[in-house]
């Protein structure tokens, strides 16, 4: 397998082997290239600023005019050429302080960061929780993502599947440690917006008041552009509104994170339609210059079987959500099935539970593992009353006049797996059955709603009846109109939708001010170096995830009371803690390869580093063997290991996580420090084999070489 | 001890620190380590002059040194042919066991390499013919490298001159060759000696 190489540090490489080479033997010119390595040098460590492509520009160009072809030859095919062919490489090592192929040592994204389709800084926040800097965590994440609430409620927290912590035991609770930032800074009022740049005049239109759309309004309008939002209900939010239910949501945290986007200016159009009530054509003469088209994918698909259109009882989740959160609440029957095995069945089944249904079963064509389901939210659901069948597959709705009274099933087995790995369901004959019930609630997929849409003319689309847009610039075939979220993806998560938004707003701002478009695909940005928490290697293990706390089932089953209570203050502080912050400490290895191969001490078990086979991890045993030698610390490429001298003490530390301690020796005769006693004891036995080299009083270099030179010397100092 | 002798004329040193400049300027070394040292002793009155005096430590090149078995790595090592003792940075890991093991500090800290450096005679320019940096530009010339059969005897000289002078008033100083600090022992054959890597 091979691993892409950071063409950054290529250059920076090459530029080092050639002057090092001598080749150059031109001072001045081997003086600017020397120059020229530490800008890149810079690009290369994160430690580079705005202007340093440009002082890397300059300083190519100068050579390149200014030197003799012999020694500028080389330099142009060196640093010139991927300059020229890969700018975008070095401007976005510049931009993110990040190197997605971890060639470049400090520059290694942290797993969850890479794995946030929204792309946040998951370390600098957590580090900040840690610390108690909630309203700074938040403006950390609202940087790459407007709504650090929402999606401490309601996202599928992939960062968390990821998590380097879940190899040792369970990975941090990302997600609920959001959800705890947000709400303490809104409830503080210190969720406050990032100030807004220079109007530019342009007026941009979003369609679809959604997480993509708003996402991308939200960051328009932080750039300057004055943002309308057209939409089509009759309040913001999108599918976070009418799809998910407020048990696990609450309206005022959508509201709340919405009141904070139109703060900046943005202008909402409710009950507008697209198709409908306007036109893009209309909305061009308006004066709007660019479009971004996020409407979601609001229709649900059908289950295709006999019975399902004759009877008002059969009811697609996404219909019957929207009811319920627009406030219908009444029933569709006592007893009812919900066909699917999703998030939205579940979503349906749930909320069925809570508007009195008697009985609520889950049909699902596989097995349990198979479910695509989050496993929290079935376990909840079940806690709630939830029944669910497996390997069943519904044929039949059955009905008298005008009502559901039953649903012909047929029992399935799982085939042996295809090649990608998935097993079919297939129906065993003979084996069908009847569920009598009286509703059925079918959760098996949406798509794109098409209605309205054909109104846009030279939009092409997929067979999937999806929009069909560039996965970088978002733009679509029609040069105006860019598109994001469900409606490009097909039904997705929030935070895919927020990623799309975020990322159709540099497409959409280089479109209006005529930049060329970028090439590759963003790369999420660090955003800072959050300082680290001291944490002792006992607290650091023995710390455990900790439980969410709900409301009882009792008072879920007849509310839609927020379910997850949230954590308390100390609790959220704590999880902070365990984080292994992997934005700092890029588990290369190297130091538990010294320890153990190099200096024979072997006191780092550090099992989470390796990725095949995750091995023991335990920061306690390090106490007990470690010398204090610091050779793990030195070789460090990202300075996570530590190795420090403090009120007396040399302390070890990986990523705040402190190791070992011991109490500084000094020397007899000036004070200064000497080591810790378990160090010189180590240098003392390596050594006894030679001779006694510390016979008498414990002294420092320094003063061991002064009464050595006044041995030495004539002149005799009393 | 190596096979080489280096000897530094202290009568003659005025402590301008040249050696240590080109030493370092030589092995292109960072703010910090000093691989040979001018150390100064006084100024003290001598009568009713003062006088100082400058020791020039490099590193001794022991016969059995305290930082080869201090290592744990292999990476400190002492060269079989002339008895060179010097650090592989390949193999050095950083962990400052020589530098705590030597009597006299002689191996020193490379902050920007996190790696042990120390005096080697300048082994590469040895190699190669010539002296070691600190010798080939001393100011007074009072530093004198090469082979002990090779090297002048200026105290001999000197002590000639003078009792040719019939001067009476100078004090002869007697720079012992080799520290004080540890009790003679009977030299041992070069070949006895353990030594890893190659």
């Amino acid at each position: 397998m091979s691993k892409p190489t950071c063409l950054v540090f290529q250059t920076y490489n090459r530029l080092a082997e050639l002057i090092d080479s001598g080749v150059l033997t031109h001072p001045r010119v081997k003086r600017r290239a020397e120059d020229l390595l530490d800008l890149l040098k810079d690009v290369c460590t994160g430690s580079s600023g705005p202007n340093h492509l440009q002082a890397i520009l300059k300083s190519v160009a100068t050579i390149l005019i200014e030197e003799p072809e012999a020694f500028s030859g080389e330099i142009k095919r060196i640093v010139g050429e991927p300059l020229e062919s890969h700018q975008e490489v070095f401007v976005s090592h510049i931009e993110t302080h990040n190197c997605p192929t971890g060639d470049c040592d400090f520059l290694t994204p942290a797993p969850c960061q890479m794995a946030c389709p929204a792309g946040i800084d998951v370390a600098s926040y957590v580090g900040l929780i840690g610390e108690g800097r909630y309203a700074e965590a938040v403006e950390i994440i609202r940087r790459d993502n407007p709504f650090p609430w929402v999606c401490g409620l309601v996202c599928t927290h992939p960062c968390e599947f990821v998590c380097v912590r879940g190899r040792i035991d369970s990975p941090i609770a990302i997600m609920n440690l959001k959800a705890f930032a947000a709400e303490r800074a809104v409830s503080e009022r210190t969720y406050k917006n990032p100030p807004k740049a220079e109007d530019l005049g342009f007026k941009v239109a979003v369609v679809g008041a959604g997480p993509a759309g708003l996402t991308a309004a939200y960051y328009l309008a932080l750039k300057g552009y004055r943002v309308t939002v057209i939409e089509a209900l009759a309040q913001a939010g999108g599918m976070m509104m009418v799809g998910i239910p407020r048990y696990r949501l609450p309206r005022e945290v959508i509201d709340r994170e919405v009141a904070f986007i139109e703060e900046l200016g943005v202008t909402f159009r409710f009950n507008t339609r697209l198709g409908r009530d306007t036109t893009i054509d209309q909305l061009r003469s308006e004066g709007f210059q660019a479009f971004f088209l996020s409407l979601g994918a609001h229709a649900a698909m059908d289950l295709g079987i006999k019975g399902e259109k004759d009877f008002p009882q059969v009811i697609d989740a996404i219909s019957f959500l929207r009811h319920v959160s627009k406030g219908e609440r009444h029933i569709p029957g006592k007893t009812a099935a919900v066909i699917g095995g999703g998030n939205v069945a579940i979503d349906a089944a749930r909320s069925l539970i809570r508007l009195g249904c008697e009985d609520v079963l889950l049909l699902y064509r596989r097995t349990r593992s198979e479910m695509p389901a989050n496993e929290e939210e079935v376990k909840q659901a079940e806690e709630e009353g939830v029944r669910l069948s497996f390997l069943t597959i519904p044929v039949e709705v059955l009905g008298a006049d005008g009502k559901v009274t039953g649903l012909r099933c047929l029992r399935a087995r799982l085939a042996e797996p295809d090649e990608k790995g998935r097993r079919r369901p297939v129906p065993v004959e003979g084996s069908d059955y009847v569920i009598e019930l009286d509703a059925v609630i079918s959760a098996i997929g949406q798509r794109i709603d098409p209605e309205g849409l054909d109104s846009v003319t030279d939009l092409h689309w997929t067979k999937w009846g999806t929009l069909i847009a560039d996965t970088i610039t978002s733009a679509t075939s029609a040069e105006d109109i860019f598109s994001g979220g469900d409606l490009v993806t097909g039904p997705a998560t929030v935070v895919e939708a927020i990623g799309a938004g975020k990322r159709a707003v540099e497409g959409i701002d280089r479109y209006l001010r005529g930049l060329p478009q970028p090439k590759m695909p963003p790369v999420p940005s660090r955003r800072m170096r959050a300082a680290l928490s001291e944490v002792p290697a006992q607290t650091k293990m023995a710390l455990r995830r900790p439980e969410m706390p709900f409301l009882g089932p009792e008072r879920r089953r007849i509310t839609f009371q927020q379910v997850e209570l949230g954590y308390d203050e100390a609790t959220a502080r704590q999880e902070a803690k365990r984080c292994l912050r992997c934005d700092i400490c890029k588990r290369c290895g190297k130091c538990v390869k010294i320890c153990r191969e190099q200096m024979g001490i072997d006191a780092l078990q550090f099992g989470h580093v390796d990725f095949g086979t995750p091995g023991l991890t335990d920061f306690r045993i390090t106490a007990e063997r470690c010398i204090l030698c610091g050779a793990c610390a030195a070789n460090c490429p990202t300075r996570a290991m530590t190795l420090e001298d403090r009120e007396g003490e040399r302390v070890l530390s990986l990523c705040g996580t402190v190791l070992c301690r011991e109490k500084l020796e000094t020397c007899h005769r000036c004070g200064a420090v000497v080591g810790p006693a378990r160090y010189l004891e180590y240098v003392k036995k390596r050594t006894s084999a030679v001779q006694e080299a510390f016979a008498g009083s414990l002294l420092c270099e320094k003063c061991i070489r002064q009464l050595t030179a006044q041995s030495k010397s004539g002149i005799t100092i009393p | 001890m190596s096979d080489y002798y280096l000897f530094h004329d202290s009568a003659k040193c005025i402590g301008c620190m040249s050696c240590e400049v080109h030493c370092k300027e030589n092995k292109r070394l960072p703010p910090g380590p000093r691989l040979c040292r001018i150390e100064t002793i006084g100024p003290k009155w001598v009568g009713n002059i003062p006088k100082v005096d400058f020791v020039f430590m490099p590193c001794y090149h022991c016969d059995r040194p305290w930082c080869v078995a201090a290592c744990p790595t292999g990476a400190m090592q002492k060269r079989t042919g002339d008895g060179i003792v010097f650090v592989d940075h390949n193999l050095c890991v950083g962990c400052k066991a020589c530098m705590r093991a030597c009597p006299w500090g002689a191996p020193q800290w490379d902050p920007e390499k996190g790696k042990a450096v120390k005096c080697d005679y300048c082994l590469d320019r040895v190699d190669q013919g010539l002296e070691p940096a600190c010798v080939a530009k001393c100011v007074t010339k009072c530093l004198h490298f090469g082979k002990p059969e090779e090297v002048v005897d200026a105290r001999r000289m000197r002590h000639a001159r003078a009792m040719a002078a019939m001067a009476t008033e100078v004090t002869l100083r007697q720079p012992v060759n080799g520290p004080k600090a540890k009790p003679m022992k009977p030299k041992r054959k070069q070949a006895q000696d353990p030594v890893e890597g190659s």
